[in-house]
């Protein structure tokens, strides 16, 4: 979804230039020390650029502006973590500034925390309601974070006003598809296809397809869209899982691949990769999948999960007992996490709260017999 | 230790080996009285196949579908013909050494294959696949047989011979037929080869015979079908009766703890299954004994698993199978779990 990632890099930048600092001071003076940085980042000089600003902001640590610019030097050097510290000083400064927030907001998604940097976007969209660039960032974060009907409530009203915006069309379809409204999701599919073939419809019609679980009409659909944009982010890890589902492990293993060489944070690719690794018994790179999985969608229960099974398969019960338990405290009926569950609490000799989630099992496995139709049960 | 030990057994990946003739040279015994047991011949070649010898021209109908399995010197034919087109296509290995029934694999467009007719002890003839029932064919092929996805034909594989599945992934050219040793004894070819070294330090095997009932059960599980396997896919009734730790664990007097009630309690993993029910009282009678001042039966004295281990009628299998939910039975109560 770099669709409105790359359109809102222009955003993370320079707050401060040259011409708001004084010429009349001398070079080793902080002024001089501040222009100087200025004159490297704005050169391209990002490492004499982060030197010179922290040489200036050591004796004037309250600069906002300053301190925003070494934040922005920071990111463009790929240290987001450091742009991210440097962005929270600037904030306590002055919490309500925007660009400031916009850029932090910027770091955290391309430093793969996109939780917190929709946090950072729902307050600016909150301040700029009409400002697209951080409605369509927004956007794409609830998609990553599977917030599906968050980002259909954002997309809806911005689809209605501009109904010819494609990356609209699209990220709306998309929030559609994977929320289960493939009729209207289709549509959108339909509208961005009327101006000719494109991945990303293809991508979307994949999706749906997938959703419907007919594997071999969604691997068809993300061949086309592969055909078209080989490198349209997230298709790789769909098309990696739709290969897996028709039984391709290789070729799966290999589109995952791809996909997290162009974007690691790709939450798809990750937890699918992770999930061929645990069956290839390559527990300890498939562990790295699902952490990372982890990052991207923090609350995820099905990356948690599979993060205890690994526990559980490395002899770390209790590691495993504290996940599920929490799991089963979150959704009591999640009947997967009650299973193993059991196996942790026998691991650690409890044996008796290991019998309990067996019996818990049993009844809830009655219950879902019982309220299933006739002619249903297995 | 023993988590660490299960994660050894609870490793879905049989590794390439040459049978188990390597551990013969120092274990003949065991060996030699594995070798004729239903598991070491869960998977037959069709030249050796003594049920396709028997029967060399088995036949089915189903609708308008005609099946024949028919003998011809070292191969067996599948044919499926419907009046209208025919299907010919030469059986693979058969699944099973035929004691209840016996189910066939064919290769068909880069797949496998399970054929949807079965043999049946109790009938002596063919008859719709147990999983088959409630099915339509829509083709031809799909009258011969069910395609099945590779984690399916590499987990059927993985079960019913050895050497077979690596990473995963089904490799038909290493196939060798039945259990062998390494299927359980997961470290058998790093313990040879170590062996072999004269490195005594390294060829130390974990010795199955310690595990608790519950690591017993995940272990023969991992063909049988654990606890967890079963009750994540929701199954019960009679169906559930073919999976016999489920089954075992649901039962009142099993603790996962406790070495007298696990799968080698009663059956000796290297040996046949033993027919004299009354050979199983002790095993009972080691928990519940007067001598224990424990519960103990007020019906009977012997034969326990008559009453308390019922034989239960599968529809469709032509088959009886043991019931291992050890229980009262009362009469006319449901089938439970």
């Amino acid at each position: 979804m770099l669709v409105c990632g790359r359109a809102l890099a222009g955003l993370a930048g320079l707050i401060l230039s040259i011409s708001d600092v004084g010429w009349c001071q001398g070079a080793d003076s902080p002024e001089g020390i501040l222009r100087h940085a200025l004159q490297l980042h704005q050169a391209g000089d990002i490492a004499g650029a982060i030197a010179e600003y922290r040489a200036y902001l050591n004796q004037v640590p309250d600069n906002l502006m300053a301190r925003s610019n070494l934040g922005a030097a920071l990111a463009r050097a790929g240290n987001y973590e450091d742009a991210i510290v440097e962005y929270h000083k600037a904030l306590e400064q002055q919490p309500g500034n925007l660009p400031i927030r916009m850029n932090l907001a910027l770091a955290y998604y391309k430093a793969g925390k996109i939780s917190p940097a929709a946090g950072e976007l729902e307050g600016v969209v909150a301040e700029r309601p009409g400002e697209r660039q951080p409605v369509l960032l927004l956007a794409d974060c609830y998609l990553r974070l599977g917030e599906d009907r968050k980002a259909i409530d954002l997309l809806d009203p911005l689809q209605q006003q501009t109904p010819d915006d494609k990356a609209i069309d699209y990220m709306l379809g998309t929030a559609l598809i994977r929320d289960g409204q493939s009729a209207r999701g289709e549509l959108l599919v339909d509208r961005i296809l009327r101006d000719g073939d494109s991945a990303e419809a293809h991508l979307l019609m994949g999706e749906s397809r997938l959703s419907a679980k007919d594997f071999a009409d969604a691997l068809e659909e993300f061949g086309k869209a592969l055909a078209i944009n080989p490198q349209l982010p997230s298709l790789n890890g769909y098309y990696g899982t739709a290969l897996a589902d028709t039984g391709d492990i290789t070729g799966a293993e290999a589109a995952f691949r791809k996909e997290l060489a162009s974007d690691p944070n790709d939450y798809v690719a990750n937890f699918q990769l992770g999930k061929l690794l645990e069956g290839d018994a390559n527990y300890a790179e498939s562990r790295r999948c699902f952490e990372r999985a982890l990052t991207v969608r923090p609350h995820d229960r099905a990356a948690r999960y599979q993060l205890a099974l690994l526990d559980l398969e490395a002899g770390q019960a209790e590691q495993a007992r504290v996940a599920l338990e929490s799991l089963v405290r979150e959704n009591p009926q999640d009947v997967d996490a009650h299973i193993s569950l059991a196996t942790a609490y026998y691991r650690l000799k409890r044996k008796p709260d290991g019998n309990k989630q067996r019996a818990l099992v049993l009844e809830l496995n009655a219950a879902k017999q019982a309220a299933a139709p006739a002619g249903m049960s297995k | 230790m023993r988590p660490a030990l299960l994660a050894l057994f609870l490793v879905p990946v049989v590794a390439a080996g040459s049978g188990d003739s390597a551990c013969a040279a120092c274990h003949a015994q065991e060996t030699a009285h594995f070798r004729p047991t239903p598991m070491a011949q869960a998977l037959l070649l069709v030249e050796n196949c003594e049920i396709l010898k028997a029967h060399p021209d088995m036949q089915f109908q189903e609708g308008p579908y005609h099946t024949q399995i028919k003998r011809e010197g070292d191969r067996s034919i599948i044919t499926v013909t419907s009046g209208v087109e025919s299907f010919s296509v030469p059986i693979l290995y058969a699944l099973g050494q035929g004691k209840a029934g016996q189910t066939y694999v064919f290769q068909h467009d880069g797949a496998i294959y399970e054929s949807r007719a079965s043999f049946y002890n109790e009938t002596g003839g063919l008859d719709l696949t147990i999983g088959d029932q409630g099915t339509t064919p829509h083709t031809i092929v799909e009258a011969a047989g069910r395609r099945t996805g590779p984690a399916e034909a590499a987990n059927c594989f993985g079960c019913h011979s050895h050497g077979a599945v690596a990473g995963g992934i089904l490799h038909l050219e290493s196939v060798v037929p039945g259990v062998g040793c390494q299927s359980c004894h997961v470290q058998a070819e790093k313990h040879a080869a170590a062996v072999r070294a004269g490195n005594v330090a390294t060829a130390k095997m974990a010795h199955l015979a310690d595990l608790a009932a519950e690591e017993t059960l995940e272990l023969c599980g991992q063909c049988h079908r654990t606890w967890a396997q079963i009750a994540q896919t929701g199954m019960h009734g009679p169906n559930t009766v073919r999976f016999q730790p489920y089954r075992l664990t649901n039962s009142k007097c099993y603790d996962v703890e406790d070495q007298r009630i696990r799968c080698t309690t009663c059956h000796d993993p290297h040996g046949q299954i033993n027919t004299n029910l009354a050979s199983y009282d002790a095993k009972c009678t080691a928990c519940h004994s007067t001598a224990l001042h424990t519960e103990v039966c007020s019906v009977a004295k012997d034969n326990c698993v008559t009453c308390h281990m019922p034989k239960i009628d599968l529809p469709g299998a032509h088959h009886k199978f043991t019931d291992h939910q050890i229980r009262i039975v009362k009469a006319g109560e449901p089938y439970p779990n």
